[in-house]
């Protein structure tokens, strides 16, 4: 997944960065909101924000981003433990509230149940037809028969299942999957879906021509 | 109000009735000695009035020495009707015979009521006596009244005023009691309005004073609320600054290590892990910590899943068994942080398991299978906890647990078991 943790502290933003990574996500981390304002616009599977931020409030930016009609999920951070404080960060449109200190294990659970609440199922274990995709266990089957998936095309598939029925344009894709390293290869995006649909079938992704890729939603 | 303390209205009371009776003493002690003067003079005027009366009515000495020897027939008519309190006799008295009656009224003594000649007021027994001469005459005329008639007019003045007093001293009584109800009342008025009172409302006051007596207290009260509430949100700011000062890092911590661990050689993984299990520990008592600071404050009761709120607790090597029968109504955070504490001090005091029970509505027992305590020790702590003399006798982890059990309204006890160490935390109902 393509996250943006917006994280001041430089011990704990370092951290999460490469537990993160670690686990196979791209993350852009943001020291302040000022910084965030340059990657306004990108596409991200999840933002991970902290409350308190050194020029602003983290809960006052999420708030203006779901004014603004962005639904991509979000968890708060937070060392602001009481009842009324989660409850307010969870009505300015946080997906998930998560105090501090809290393990990196228990941040990645949390980000991957809100990422698959988001795409519209509770399960870890999703179906696509002959396909099933396991979000936790990052691995894919086919007719119940494991597949091997290289880094990039799991995240191309995670990227899709987590929008499964959106068309996912082409740009987002190539952002979601590479970053900003997505400039550096143009048609790095085609080649692994190609790999995708040799492993898992040629009907899994849909090219919808002019715009972008898509995966149907779950049966 | 059984308090066992002194009531302001009982003490009244009593003092009002005290002063009751004295002054119902005192006022008829008072009138019984004044009327009894008055009412001497009274009679004795009456005895006067009467002998001025039979002087002028009865016959010259001459007429009287006839009738001498029928002194009871003796011109009726003309003499005032006869009592047997009032009486008169008209005496003569000479030299050879000594004191002879020569009229008297029908129940009269039959002896003269004076020996010698006698004049003026004078007290013989069973009469009071005033004698005077016969107009014109050597006769001396006596009127008298039985003393008995003279006591008990004298008592019946007497008892009148003393009643009249003791009913005007029962109603006064009477009426200030009532009074006194009412005069208090606005106390109890002050106590609910200060039950109701918010002190963490910067600005609240309690309103307006109903008496000018209670208008001290009021601005004491005041004064001291605000003084709170200003204490309280300092403690609070205090609190989100140190919350986020303190736990920031340690997550920070967690996570460097998180890290750590994955990349890290094989033989640096045990040291490592260890580090991060301190780092946790460290983690859970810096929650306690802030946990502490809001005990007693921003208390919410809501119903409890123990299985759930015990299994999203972060501890690693201990066994926990859950075994709730009931629901428990408490401050989930609270009551999350005491168990974690909890827990932690059994796992240093070397227990492997741990059974989470609810053995009433309102009580969560923490029962681990470590060596426990002897039972002095438990009675020490057990007194630590009760006097809240926590410093030097129980750890963080039951200091915890007891400010919690008594920001619910409760307690910890350490009950006697038979093998390892139990806690439980008393939870009053909602």
């Amino acid at each position: 997944m393509r996250l943006l943790l917006i994280e001041d502290d430089e011990l704990l933003g370092e951290g999460l960065r490469d537990f993160l990574s670690g686990e196979g996500h791209r993350v852009d981390w943001c020291r302040s909101l000022h910084e965030a304002t340059a990657y306004r616009g990108e596409p991200y599977d999840a933002l991970l924000v902290d409350w308190q931020l050194p020029d602003g409030s983290g809960l006052a930016w999420l708030r203006a981003r779901r004014s603004a009609r962005d639904s991509t999920p979000a968890l708060m951070l937070t060392a602001r433990d009481l009842l009324s404080d989660r409850v307010q960060g969870l009505d300015s449109g946080a997906d998930d509230y998560l105090v501090k200190p809290f393990a990196p294990e228990e941040l990645s659970a949390r980000l991957r149940a809100v990422c698959r609440r988001s795409a519209g199922g509770a399960a870890s274990r999703l179906s696509f037809g002959r396909v099933e995709v396991d979000l936790t266990a990052r691995s894919a089957w086919l007719a119940g028969q494991r597949i091997e998936l290289t880094g990039r095309e799991w995240s191309i598939l995670e990227a899709l299942v987590l929008r499964a029925g959106r068309i996912v344009p082409k740009a987002d894709l190539e952002r979601l999957v590479l970053g900003f390293e997505a400039e550096l290869a143009s048609n790095a995006i085609e080649v692994h879906v190609s790999g995708l649909r040799r492993k898992l079938g040629f009907d899994l992704v849909e090219t919808v021509r002019g715009l972008g890729y898509r995966i149907a939603a779950q049966a | 109000m059984k308090s066992g303390l002194p009531s302001i209205r009982t003490r009244v009371t009593r003092a009002l009735l005290g002063w009751s009776v004295l002054w119902t003493l005192s006022v008829s002690l008072a009138v019984c000695l004044a009327v009894q003067q008055e009412i001497d003079e009274l009679l004795d005027d009456t005895l006067l009035a009467a002998a001025q009366v039979l002087d002028a009515s009865l016959p010259t000495p001459s007429e009287t020495s006839a009738v001498a020897g029928t002194p009871k027939e003796t011109n009726e008519a003309t003499t005032p009707a006869p009592s047997g309190r009032f009486t008169w006799q008209v005496v003569e008295y000479s030299p050879s015979s000594g004191a002879r009656i020569l009229l008297a009224s029908p129940l009269a003594p039959t002896h003269p009521l004076r020996t010698t000649p006698s004049t003026g007021f004078a007290d013989v027994p069973a009469w009071r006596v005033f004698g005077t001469h016969l107009a014109g005459g050597t006769h001396l005329l006596y009127v008298a009244q039985s003393q008995d008639e003279r006591r008990e007019a004298k008592i019946e003045v007497a008892l009148s005023a003393a009643l009249a007093t003791l009913a005007i001293a029962l109603l006064a009584h009477l009426w200030l009691r009532a009074r006194l109800r009412q005069e208090l009342l606005p106390l109890e008025h002050l106590a609910e309005r200060l039950a109701r009172h918010d002190p963490l409302i910067l600005g609240a006051t309690l309103g307006a004073a109903e008496r000018a007596e209670l208008r001290p207290v009021h601005a004491a009260i005041d004064a001291l609320t605000d003084r709170l509430a200003r204490r309280l949100a300092h403690e609070r700011a205090f609190t989100a600054h140190a919350a986020h000062s303190l736990r920031t890092p340690l997550a920070g911590i967690d996570a460097q290590l998180a890290v750590a661990l994955r990349e890290c050689p094989a033989q640096l993984q045990p040291r490592l892990q260890r580090v991060r299990s301190a780092a946790a520990r460290l983690q859970r008592v810096v929650t306690a910590l802030l946990t502490l600071f809001r005990s007693g404050v921003d208390l919410r009761r809501q119903p409890l899943d123990l299985a759930s709120l015990v299994g999203r607790l972060p501890i690693e090597g201990l066994s926990i068994t859950v075994e709730a029968s009931q629901t428990l109504s408490a401050d989930g955070d609270l009551l999350a942080a005491a168990l974690l504490n909890l827990f932690d001090n059994a796992l240093r005091n070397g227990a492997s398991h741990v059974i989470v029970s609810t053995p009433a509505s309102a009580a969560l027992r923490v029962h681990d299978d470590g060596p426990g305590v002897s039972a002095a020790q438990r009675g020490e702590l057990q007194e630590a906890i009760a006097a809240q003399a926590y410093e030097g006798h129980t750890g963080l982890g039951l200091m915890l647990a007891d400010l919690v059990a008594r920001a619910h309204g409760g307690r910890l006890s350490l009950p006697e078991v038979d093998r390892g160490f139990a806690a439980e935390l008393r939870l009053a109902q909602a």
